[in-house]
């Protein structure tokens, strides 16, 4: 055996043993770095030599520096990630406004309360002018706190705007990143031999990461050793060295809602329905499925207490004898017209009835032939809308209110009915004199002292603003069983009027009743409610609406209303809690599993570095080894 | 398994954050006292501390209501209970102005008493609140509801309004009675009919008020005297306007003279042509009957047929008064009916009350117990997790390579 082979060897196992240590320092070095894979030097024997004596070993050689790495497990961690952050950024988002429902103090019930109980005031004392002061003074803080509440929404709305322009921005960066990443690794020299630029990969999968932290991704590996990066239903964000950018872009509908768009050739689409996963899932999602829904909500409740108040308020009669007019501004319906449509066709919607208010967004659509449709969005229902030609229509009712629909629509135009949604906005006050506040009711009733009978009347209710309400109407009885109505300005209004105790007689927008038996010449009369400052019979059917079902179909009180709000609100966080609990339990179980393989161990380096210190040792002892024998060599041959 | 050193300190980590936050959310409820901080964490009860408080608060107003409605009902009945001794007094004067041995400057003492008494009723009849309102004018609290008219007749300004509170969800009571009920709708006579005499009679017939028996016939009924000569005897018709001659008979003092449910009887000895009339009741004010009083008192008393007169305007008086008494009474009687069931009603709001708030209490509102023993539990955790971190960080196989 020459004794050069050794020393070969020996050289072999020393330069072997460095490049493992140095592979051990660059782990332990890099022990704190994102995304970094633990690498590990394959040693492997070289090429054997052929000798008389058979084959004999040349040492060992360094076969490669691999990453230690598991593409399922990387995927997973994306994957997961992408999950986690959609859940934890919905949660956040949507915490936001469970927040502020959750301060009793802030939200709507209190201010409601203290509005109905001023009412109640006013009924205890109704020529108080304290009382009707504090009625109005309650009214305005009702109407601060809607605005206030819509207002922290409308914060949330610009919020998710902003956070979206900066998730596209950051996405794009991220793209550009990749595609560059990309070409360096596609240019690697080695690769195509199989020595992969493993900090490259690695600076791609910490990119990939990054990139699912804001919005969910797929990946397809490429032959010449890029990856291509998809989001939404397949739109390529990354094909290869070249980078696609996504835009921000208004609604079609809403010029102040952003949007994600997608250049597909020429056109740029709105993307946002198809993306998902990140933070910028979350965003979208929040948006979707509680903003809307909670601005919605809360707008009914506005709506719906406007509405009924002013009704009732108009059929009483203030401190000055005028009938009640509106308390409250009543909020608008908004529609918004596509930018895209080509018709002049303008579509207002006007409220028929705040019982049958959805808190559901619509959409109208012309179809041609004088056809619309129109979709309630929350589930997809449509209804058909025939103008039959004649313009401006109106429509019928349809969930509580009714559409106006100008000539010149274009097929395929349409209009976005939101009749909710400005609600809490757009409320407003109407009455600032608290003389103005209606309640009495306009008209009472009485008996002639002269009856001889012992029949009652009521004090009778209004029911419309009748022109002819507050004429003095007598009733008066030709018999027992028969009367006759004269209205004193318009003269006779019924005669012979079968009498029926209890029953309700309605003239001239009013309604009340006689009851027990009635003597001919019994003498009723029902007339204006001149000077009746101390009546609080208005101010009573005022302060009952707190207690009535008068929203959702009867079924719900406007505190009812707003606890579904609330109840809503709480739910979707609660269970996006428990969702964003699980998602970061994958994610950190995804994680754990990926470090399992990937990560660094200094323990094990440590090991590692003894053992290749000891490698390092024996292979120097070999050198010196040969060294002893070939001096020993030098030696016999010197004497 | 193979764990990353990263990971053994990220777990520890995470150990530690986990247990922070979680005493972060019982220290929360310690220190609020609330079980529910965010809706989030109990949605259902959220929404339902939101109705229930709703629900709390409006019984609250009710109570309140309740409160303002005793008291306009204990000032309305505290009037009346003056009101009533007024008419008490009178009726006492009355009593006494009918006494043969009084005088005619007696009589025009008492009637000014009776005047000075009048005054003293309208005065309680325009009685206003505490807010300044009149009492007894129905919706016109800002009307004086009765004053006397240059005829002197009285006039009401007042409706019939009746003021209603609500002292409970479905419970509304009436705290105030208008003037007309209270003042102006009260039957004169017995209540069924007034018997009078004709101003013109020159005997001393003096008529008895009378009884309605059941089949009471309503109809002007004119109860006529006739004595042909001085020595005949005395015969009388009663005829109705409507119902015609319904009896006759021959006269005797104070025996009853029935008819179509009508029993009366006249005194004294009515002269040839004197006559009484018997009409169905109608309303008259109070005030007009004490008004009529003082008058007869006024006019002074100068032989047989003049007492009579008097006698006959002081027995309508008194029925008159009896039936103000009695309407002033009924009134005070539905006071009494309404505060009990305002009471009734507070009873069962406070009931309800605490049982919301009892409900209330269970749905939001902390186990302190329960929460103390688990801030322990998490407080022995967390430092479990810090020591055990710091001991596990210390290990490192690098301390031992030297």
């Amino acid at each position: 055996m020459p004794v050069g082979d050794s020393l070969a060897i020996g050289v072999s196992g020393l330069l072997t043993a460095q490049r493992a240590l140095s592979t051990v320092s660059q782990n332990i070095t890099n022990v704190n770095t994102e995304g970094y894979s633990r690498q590990r030097v394959d040693v492997v024997t070289s090429t054997p030599q052929f000798s008389g004596d058979g084959y004999v070993g040349t040492g060992v050689a360094v076969g490669g520096v691999r990453r230690l790495y598991d593409d399922f497990l990387t995927t997973q961690v994306q994957t997961n990630t992408a999950s986690f952050r959609q859940t934890e950024n919905f949660y956040t988002l949507t915490s936001r406004i469970d927040n502020l429902l959750a301060d009793p103090k802030a939200g709507l019930t209190p201010s409601l309360q203290s509005f109905f109980n001023a009412v109640q005031g006013v009924a205890n004392d109704p020529s108080s002018g304290a009382a009707r002061q504090v009625l109005l003074s309650e009214s305005g803080t009702l109407v601060d706190r809607f605005h206030y509440m819509d207002q922290r929404l409308g914060e949330l709305r610009n919020g998710a705007n902003t956070e979206l322009q900066n998730r596209v921005t950051e996405i794009n960066g991220l793209a550009q990143s990749l595609a560059s990443v990309n070409r360096d690794i596609s240019v690697a020299p080695g690769r195509v031999s199989g020595n992969l630029p493993n900090d490259l990969l690695d600076k791609r999968d910490t990119l990939i990461a990054q990139l699912s932290e804001r919005v969910a991704v797929t990946t397809v590996p490429q032959d010449d050793g890029s990856l291509n990066v998809f989001i939404g239903n397949g739109q390529a964000l990354v094909a290869g060295f070249r980078a696609q950018s996504l835009s921000v872009m208004s609604n079609q509908f809403d010029a102040t809602r952003l949007e994600v768009g997608y250049q597909m050739g020429t056109d740029t689409i709105n993307i946002s329905n198809q993306l998902s996963g990140g933070k910028l899932g979350g965003v979208l999602d929040f948006r979707n499925r509680v903003l809307d829904v909670a601005q919605n909500t809360l707008g009914r409740v506005a709506i719906g207490l406007a509405d009924n108040f002013n009704d009732q308020h108009k059929l009483g009669q203030d401190l000055k004898g005028a009938l009640g007019g509106d308390f409250f501004k009543a909020p608008n319906l908004q529609v918004q017209a596509r930018s895209l449509n080509t018709g002049t066709s303008a579509v207002t919607a006007s409220l028929v009835d705040a019982n049958g208010l959805t808190t559901s967004d619509y959409r109208l659509t012309y179809t041609g032939s004088n056809n619309y449709t129109l979709t309630r969005l929350s589930d997809n229902q449509t209804s058909a809308i025939n103008t039959g030609g004649s313009y401006p229509y109106s429509s019928a009712s349809i969930d509580g209110f009714s559409l106006n629909i100008t000539a010149g629509a274009a097929v395929n135009d349409s209009f976005l009915i939101q009749p909710t949604r400005q609600g809490a906005q757009t409320i407003g006050m109407v009455i600032n004199d608290a003389k103005s506040i209606a309640a009495g009711a306009p008209i009472r009733t009485s008996a002639a002292l002269t009856n001889t009978s012992a029949a009652t009347i009521s004090p009778g209710v209004a029911n419309t603003q009748d022109p002819n309400l507050r004429n003095t109407v007598s009733i008066t009885f030709t018999s027992p069983g028969l009367f006759n109505v004269v209205d004193a300005t318009n003269g006779t209004l019924a005669t012979n009027v079968p009498y029926v105790s209890g029953q309700a007689i309605s003239y001239n927008g009013w309604t009340a009743k006689i009851s027990g038996a009635a003597a001919a010449g019994d003498v009723f009369s029902v007339g204006a409610n001149t000077s009746g400052v101390s009546d609080n019979r208005n101010a009573l059917l005022l302060g009952q609406l707190q207690k009535q079902q008068t929203l959702g179909g009867g079924t719900a009180t406007y505190q009812d209303a707003y606890g579904e709000l609330v109840a809503n609100v709480g739910t979707q966080a609660h269970q996006a809690d428990i969702t964003r609990n699980a998602q970061d339990t994958l994610r950190k179980q995804s994680l754990e599993a990926r470090d399992g393989v990937s990560g660094v161990n200094l323990d094990e380096e440590a090991a590692n570095m003894v053992r290749l210190q000891q490698a390092y040792q024996a292979s120097a002892q070999v050198i010196t080894a040969t060294n002893t024998l070939f001096q020993a060599l030098i030696f016999a041959i010197r004497r | 398994m193979r764990i990353s050193t990263n990971q053994m300190q990220q777990q520890g980590v995470n150990s530690m954050l986990e247990q922070q936050a979680l005493l972060a959310k019982t220290q929360l409820q310690v220190s609020t006292g609330k079980r529910i901080l965010t809706p989030a964490d109990d949605p259902a009860a959220a929404a339902q501390v939101l109705s229930l408080t709703q629900e709390k608060e409006v019984t609250a107003q009710y109570q309140s209501n309740a409160g303002v409605a005793n008291a306009r009902l204990s000032m309305e009945d505290q009037t009346l209970s003056g009101v009533s001794d007024l008419l008490q007094r009178v009726r006492g004067l009355a009593v006494q102005g009918n006494n043969a041995t009084l005088s005619n400057e007696n009589r025009a003492s008492i009637a000014q008493e009776v005047r000075q008494r009048l005054d003293e009723l309208l005065g309680l009849a325009n009685v206003k609140d505490a807010n300044n309102e009149y009492l007894f004018s129905g919706y016109q609290g800002g009307t004086q509801p009765f004053s006397q008219n240059a005829a002197g007749g009285f006039t009401y300004s007042g409706d019939e309004g009746q003021r209603y509170l609500q002292i409970g969800p479905m419970r509304q009571v009436a705290v105030g009675d208008s003037g007309t009920e209270v003042f102006r709708a009260i039957r004169n006579g017995n209540g069924a009919f007034t018997t009078q005499e004709n101003p013109l009679n020159t005997g001393s017939g003096v008529i008895d008020p009378g009884t309605a028996t059941s089949g009471f016939v309503p109809d002007t009924y004119t109860l006529a005297f006739i004595q042909a000569l001085p020595t005949a005897p005395i015969t009388y018709t009663v005829t109705g306007a409507v119902s015609g001659v319904v009896a006759s008979g021959t006269y005797t003092s104070d025996s009853t003279i029935a008819f179509n449910g009508v029993q009366t009887k006249v005194t004294g000895t009515p002269a040839n042509g004197d006559s009484f009339t018997v009409t169905p009741s109608a309303n008259q004010d109070i005030f007009t009957t004490l008004q009529n009083f003082a008058n007869a008192l006024e006019t002074p008393v100068s032989g047989a047929a003049s007492r009579a007169h008097l006698n006959n305007a002081i027995n309508r008086t008194l029925v008159d008064l009896d039936q103000g008494l009695g309407n002033i009474l009924d009134i005070r009687a539905k006071i009494g009916a309404r505060i009990n069931a305002i009471d009734a009603q507070k009873g069962v709001n406070d009931g309800f009350e605490l049982q919301i708030k009892t409900t209330l209490s269970s749905l939001q509102d902390l186990n302190y117990t329960e929460a103390v023993s688990r801030l322990n539990l998490q407080l022995t955790g967390l430092q479990a997790a810090q020591q055990s971190f710091i001991k596990i960080q210390g290990l490192s196989l690098f301390n031992f390579i030297r």
